[in-house]
């Protein structure tokens, strides 16, 4: 059923990670992902699988879930191996044909392979233990300095929060539609692309007439509610730092400082 | 002066074309006047176009009478700076409860008017449980709007606008878009708000059967008011309602009906009961 899908991917359960603050999650995700660009040993990778893993396993979220995150992204990661693996310079190792593979461009490859399915687990598990509203009070709370510069944060964060809410609304609006002109006859299977991009007009027209009309509604209704934009507004569920929030950014910080000595480290002892 | 307090209020639609030339003129609402007290139950009935609904976002300040005025609360709704205490007076319900609710689960939805107020945290929750508590929602706080019926969906936008604490609250055809389980709930949940927490409720419909307990009805038609009485005192003239396009209930029109073959029964008769018990008084 349309009513019951999940919004983004959210995985619910009970686990400390799920309870940690959205700006600790938010901030600690890109903290992370920055972290995969500053190291050049293969320590760090080391370091960033462990503390990658251990947050897998606070989390509570089976890694299948991590992993589906991982389809989306199989075209580029096989693009970008194929391109590292042929195109980088450097000493022999095989060569066929045209084409060329250095020793230099296979260690580049597997460590831009590695540095990206790190990249692309790390931020699911921020996504599947966060839900929608909590990442976009999250984001607002974050970026408020921004209002300095003139940036609407409020209202951006509005404007996700209630595309969100009517996501489902329209999906079951869409296949209302759809069956309407279905039943006129309509065919949306057949044909090669271009006649299912045009068969698609009967559907999108309607649906955006209809999604204007439930913008206009529902600003009234915001509107009556006394609704004027974020000055002076209260919230019923702010967000406060927890204990447990200042240590997990501990752990981030202590993570950053292990991750970019490690190389160093394995270097000492060598 | 009552709550709410028209007088001769106009409201024009200028209809335009491509260039900007004003095509035509329609009179949504001709020449209304009307005074609501505290605490009464007002049903506003008419047929599509009588000129209702634009005379209920009058009340809420969504729209401003182009001549005449209108008083929520002794304050005149097309003052610009008392807009904001306007709104929180006199709170609105409207027809789709999809398009009016912007919280993704109840209770935040509920607690959207109070956030906007800048009540403090404690009391929006105060506020909130008390709230969906008077409309019966309570048990479904944490629940996605998206999982409600159509009734419940209803009942949680009420509770959105009583947590805002209002003295009136102007309903917009809540009814329109639901099966009749769930316009009997959001009946049922109106009337507790009217004799239970005093709030003032003015009803817009276009069902008979839930004038029935209005204090005061009043019948609209091409932007007058036509009709204007107790219940009792509208459904006694039936060929009238006829006249302006309305359906009478059932029960009234059989009673009707039966008055004029010649069997003498009182006028307005409103529900099943009363026509049984006249009847049985008869024989």
């Amino acid at each position: 059923m349309l009513r019951d899908i999940t919004l983004g991917q959210y995985y619910q359960t009970e686990s400390v990670i799920h309870r940690l603050d959205p700006r600790v999650k938010l901030g600690g995700t890109l903290l992370f992902i920055i972290s995969l660009f500053l190291f050049d040993h293969f320590a760090g990778y080391v370091v960033a699988v462990a503390f990658l893993g251990i947050v897998i396993r606070l989390s509570h979220v089976p890694f299948r879930f991590m992993v589906k995150g991982m389809k989306a992204i199989v075209f580029l990661l096989i693009l970008t191996v194929t391109f590292n693996l042929f195109l980088t310079p450097g000493r022999e190792l095989v060569s066929f044909w045209k084409l060329t593979i250095t020793w230099e461009g296979l260690a580049l490859a597997i460590t831009m392979a590695v540095r990206l399915t790190i990249l692309i687990i790390g931020s699911s598990v921020m996504t599947l233990t966060t839900t929608p509203n909590n990442l976009t009070d999250g984001m607002e709370k974050m970026l408020k300095p921004l209002k300095l510069f003139r940036i609407p944060v409020h209202e951006v964060a509005m404007m996700m929060s209630i595309a969100l809410r009517f996501i489902p609304i329209l999906l079951e609006e869409t296949d209302k539609i759809m069956k309407a002109q279905l039943a006129r006859g309509a065919d949306f299977e057949s044909g090669n692309i271009f006649k299912r991009a045009k068969a698609m007009v009967p559907l999108l027209v309607p649906l955006f007439v209809s999604a204007f009309h439930r913008a206009n509604d529902l600003a009234l209704a915001m509107e009556s509610r006394c609704y004027r934009g974020g000055e002076g507004r209260t919230k019923m569920k702010p967000l406060v730092y927890q204990k447990r929030d200042g240590l997990a950014y501990l752990c981030i910080v202590l993570y950053l400082a292990l991750s970019i000595t490690a190389g160093r480290l394995v270097w000492m002892w060598i | 002066m009552g709550i709410v307090k028209a007088s001769d209020v106009v409201y024009e639609y200028i209809r335009r074309d491509d260039e900007g030339n004003v095509e035509g003129i329609t009179t949504a609402v001709d020449k209304v006047s009307l005074d609501i007290r505290q605490g009464e139950f007002i049903a506003i009935l008419g047929h599509n176009g009588s000129g209702k609904s634009t005379l209920a976002k009058h009340i809420n300040a969504i729209l401003t009478p182009t001549e005449g005025t209108v008083w929520v609360d002794g304050m005149d709704t097309s003052e610009e700076d008392k807009l904001w205490n306007v709104r929180q007076t006199a709170g609105m319900v409207f027809q789709n409860p999809d398009n009016q609710i912007i919280g993704q689960v109840v209770e935040e939805d509920v607690g959207f008017g109070p956030e906007n107020m800048g009540i403090p945290t404690k009391e929006i929750w105060e506020r909130v449980e008390e709230s969906l508590r008077a409309v019966g929602m309570y048990e479904f706080r944490k629940y996605s709007p998206n999982k409600l019926s159509g009734g419940q969906k209803q009942r949680v936008s009420i509770a959105g606008v009583l947590a805002m604490h209002p003295k009136c609250i102007v309903l917009d055809e809540p009814t329109a878009m639901l099966d009749p389980s769930g316009r009997k709930e959001v009946i049922r949940a109106v009337r507790g708000l009217n004799q239970v927490e005093g709030v003032t409720v003015i009803l817009i419909t276009h069902y008979m059967e839930e004038i029935i307990h209005a204090d005061r009805v009043f019948v609209m038609d091409r932007g007058r008011i036509a009709m204007e009485g107790t219940p009792r005192q509208i459904f006694s003239q039936v060929e009238k309602l006829k006249e302006l396009r309305l359906d009478v209930p059932q029960v009234t029109l059989l009673a009707y009906e039966l008055k004029k073959r010649g069997v003498a029964l009182p006028d307005g008769i409103l529900t099943a009961e009363e026509l049984a018990d006249a009847l049985s008084a008869y024989y």
